[in-house]
């Protein structure tokens, strides 16, 4: 029979009898491994074993440092937060960033309001999407090492959409104030160094005044054309502490930068190369940074009566407008002007490439074709990503801002055109609509081929969300890769209607960015609808929690093809090169055995879900208890399993 | 030869744009092909993946052209596939025969080809 165990005795005698005994062994015992395995059991003590810690409380007296505090530097982060009137803070909580989080839950009664995200990736994709909503840059705060790190891709594809997002992350600077364990493993000399390559500007601020002053100057440079990124690292210790004087702090002045006009005569030599055109063209992909921007472009194309060619980086031009002829892109081919606004990939958009064994490309335009270009992205480039694209050879090339820039060039081209150009104008302009016509109803005669197959054809799927949205005040700010149907159905006219892509074509985009969008449009009483992949779902679908707990109401669909289906035709495409396999192509591109049920994920995210919808007929009424959720104040998923493009 | 080729191009150009997609004549000289391998071909090779299901059309590169009931002769079908003019894969011999171009021909011509949008309504909002 087993020796009856002894019951341990937790009195407080026995519990320093205890902590007697660990003392003493601890003087007397040879130094082993913390982890090696004792020869002998040890005996068993009356009482679990108190540490130092322990032992000091019982035995010493009080602590003479203080233990409250009035004051904290987060209270001053966030009135300085407040005062650049930022109306949310997209967050992963972590304990380097412990002092700001709490201040702006107290200090602020929440405000910038706090938004709960379950990965870096989403807030920061979040705010991306909000900013170009908005048109003003989200807070978004991280761990400053591993949280920062997690927050990089989406940063990178800020940075190459150019969409201003101020972004923070916790420190620990001095060496000392440093407790042992994760905070040495989440604390770094130069935390920004790894993002520094992606953002305009970042600081590592050393007093609460510094602070401020770097908000502010963060803030500006963010929202200044061409816009992007920034970060912050915020010291713990600036964040925690009380605040040592508080009377010499202040809050400097924020005023925005006035994006700048391109040079005055340089405008006007444009204008007159674009008046005396025969076929002058637009092209555009990011002009429209306010409300104003479509207007200013439809002003100028309807002023020349030229083709316009919409890239869609932002809403820039109406997608029924008679002009616009962005599925025309031959008439690249046929111009004698190009002005191109505000473009981000100006070679690749001029130029016939092709993507085989040896690579080639030429122009698309003729060799005596004049190229004016007017923008800002060229004016703050870096080095190591190329993002920047080919050198382009243009012919005029006017720093200033597109959008600022607008009115004056329309108006200098008014002064230049007299009735004999008004009357050719507008036979160049009829032969436009006519295109444009033409074209638009050939999309339409398109969209019936395989109208009731299944799996369902991205244009049948387009024109049922469509024919359910079209009387709302609605607003699309999401799309899977070469998803045309929206621009080539829908008839987007307001500046709301659209937000543009990713930027930096990284993954995981979508989802958080359209909600990020969603909530800008929210307190608008927009209705908010997005499209995207399965594959880009699956790399941030906890973004729908982040819906349901903050009651963003979106309208998703997910576009199911089970594939990377770009990468899955770039397989087939080397397979064939090399003659071999190309039955084989799905490994590793697809997603599926299983088959994922989107619907089943967003319900238990606690959004809506609809789906796997395979048949036709099943969607529309699928789409239908969708919008009722959404219109209920949350967000709805529906699975629509399509063809793949 | 050399004339061949360029009218092939110019009718996947036209394809490609989406005019002309039906057409009588185009299969008259076409060898006899088994629609039904032609639509397993299509599927396990991988032509729907930018082609679509229905030959539909969808975007590679680019765009890539409707095949349904195409209008492109089966020569330059044909040609098209073995060498193509654009950033389409080329399949070899190795990767598909003569007998299998047939038959993916045959199938795309059996697909039904657009039909009025007028008919449907939800396609004229």
């Amino acid at each position: 029979m087993p020796k009856r165990r002894q019951q341990p005795d937790a009195s407080r005698r026995n519990f320093l009898k205890g902590a007697g005994l660990v003392g003493a062994a601890a003087a007397v015992a040879p130094p082993v491994a913390a982890n090696a395995m004792p020869a002998v059991p040890a005996e068993k003590l009356k009482a679990a074993l108190p540490g130092p810690r322990h032992v000091a409380t019982e035995t010493m007296p009080p602590n003479s440092d203080p233990v409250n505090q009035s004051s904290s530097g987060g209270d001053f982060m966030t009135d300085v937060l407040n005062s650049l009137g930022i109306e949310y803070m997209a967050i992963n909580c972590a304990s380097s960033y412990r002092g700001l989080h709490e201040a702006v839950i107290n200090h602020g009664n929440n405000k910038p309001e706090i938004i709960t995200c379950v990965h870096e990736d989403i807030a920061v994709h979040m705010a991306q999407g909000y900013a170009k909503i908005e048109g003003k840059p989200m807070a978004m705060a991280c761990h400053g090492v591993v949280g920062l790190q997690h927050a990089t891709m989406a940063m990178y594809n800020a940075w190459c959409d150019r969409v201003p997002v101020l972004v923070m992350g916790g420190n620990i600077m001095e060496a000392d104030k440093r407790a042992p364990g994760a905070e040495w493993l989440h604390a770094g000399v130069d935390i920004g160094q790894i993002v520094r390559e992606f953002t305009k500007w970042d600081d590592q601020p050393a007093s609460l005044q510094h602070f401020a002053e770097s908000a502010v100057r963060a803030y500006k440079i963010a929202t200044t054309p061409p816009m992007g990124p920034v970060f912050l690292a915020l010291d713990a210790e600036l964040q925690e502490n009380p605040i040592p004087d508080a009377e010499s702090l202040r809050i400097p002045k924020f005023a925005p930068v006035i994006p700048p006009q391109g040079d005055s005569a340089a405008i006007a030599q444009a204008a007159k190369m674009l008046v005396e055109a025969q076929n002058p063209v637009i092209v555009c992909d990011r002009v429209a940074r306010t409300p104003a921007g479509m207007a200013n472009l439809v002003e100028l194309a309807e002023t020349l009566q030229c083709a316009v060619i919409d890239n869609a980086g932002r809403m820039n031009f109406p997608s029924r407008h008679p002009l616009n002829q962005s599925f025309r892109r031959a008439m690249i081919g046929q111009a004698d002007v190009i002005l191109a606004i505000e473009m981000n990939d100006l070679w690749g958009t001029l130029t016939h490439f092709s993507d085989r064994i040896n690579r080639r490309s030429r122009p698309a335009y003729k060799p005596d074709t004049k190229v004016i270009t007017l923008g800002v992205r060229d004016l703050y480039l870096k080095s190591n990503y190329q993002d920047f694209g080919r050198w382009q050879d243009v012919d005029l090339d006017i720093a200033g801002d597109g959008e600022a820039s607008l009115p004056a060039l329309t108006e200098a081209a008014k002064r230049l055109i007299d009735d004999g150009r008004k009357s050719a104008y507008a036979e160049r302009g009829k032969k436009l609509a006519a295109a444009h016509l033409a074209m638009v109803e050939r999309s339409k005669t398109d969209a019936t081929i395989g109208w009731d197959a299944s799996p369902i054809t991205t244009a049948r799927m387009c024109a049922e969300v469509y024919n359910q949205i079209k009387d709302e005040d609605w607003s699309v700010v999401g799309t899977s890769i070469r998803l045309s149907w929206m621009h080539r159905l829908w008839d987007f006219k307001k500046p709301h209607q659209w937000n543009g892509v990713s930027g930096g074509a990284g993954v995981g985009y979508n989802l958080p960015a359209s909600l990020g969008a969603a909530l800008a449009n929210k307190k608008h009483g927009r209705f908010t609808l997005a499209f995207g992949g399965d594959g880009d779902f699956m790399f941030n679908p906890g973004a729908l929690w982040t819906a349901a707990h903050h009651k963003i109401p979106i309208l998703y669909i997910v576009q199911n093809n089970r594939a990377y289906h770009q990468e899955y035709m770039y397989l087939i495409a080397m397979a064939a090169r090399h003659g071999r396999g190309v039955d084989k192509m799905d490994i590793g591109t697809t997603i599926k055995d299983p088959n994922i049920d989107y619907a089943t994920v967003a319900r238990g995210m606690g959004a809506h879900g609809e789906g796997p919808i395979t048949d036709p007929k099943d969607l529309a009424p699928a789409l239908t208890r969708a919008i009722a959720a959404v219109k209920a104040g949350g967000p709805a998923v529906v699975d629509v399993v399509t063809d793949p493009r | 030869m050399k004339k061949f080729k360029r009218i092939a191009v110019t009718a996947l150009a036209v394809a490609a744009l989406g005019v002309g997609s039906v057409s009588v004549a185009a299969a008259q000289d076409a060898p006899q092909g088994n629609a039904a391998n032609g639509k397993r071909i299509f599927l396990a090779d991988g032509c729907f993946t930018c082609h679509g299901r229905s030959g539909q059309g969808g975007a590679y590169n680019g765009p890539a052209p409707i095949l349904a009931h195409t209008a492109l002769p089966f020569d330059g079908f044909k040609g098209q596939l073995r060498n193509p003019s654009d950033d389409m894969p080329a399949f070899s011999e190795a990767v598909l025969s003569d007998k299998d171009i047939a038959d993916i021909y045959a199938f795309v011509q059996s697909l039904p080809g657009p039909t009025s949008a007028k008919d449907i309504a939800i396609l004229n909002n």
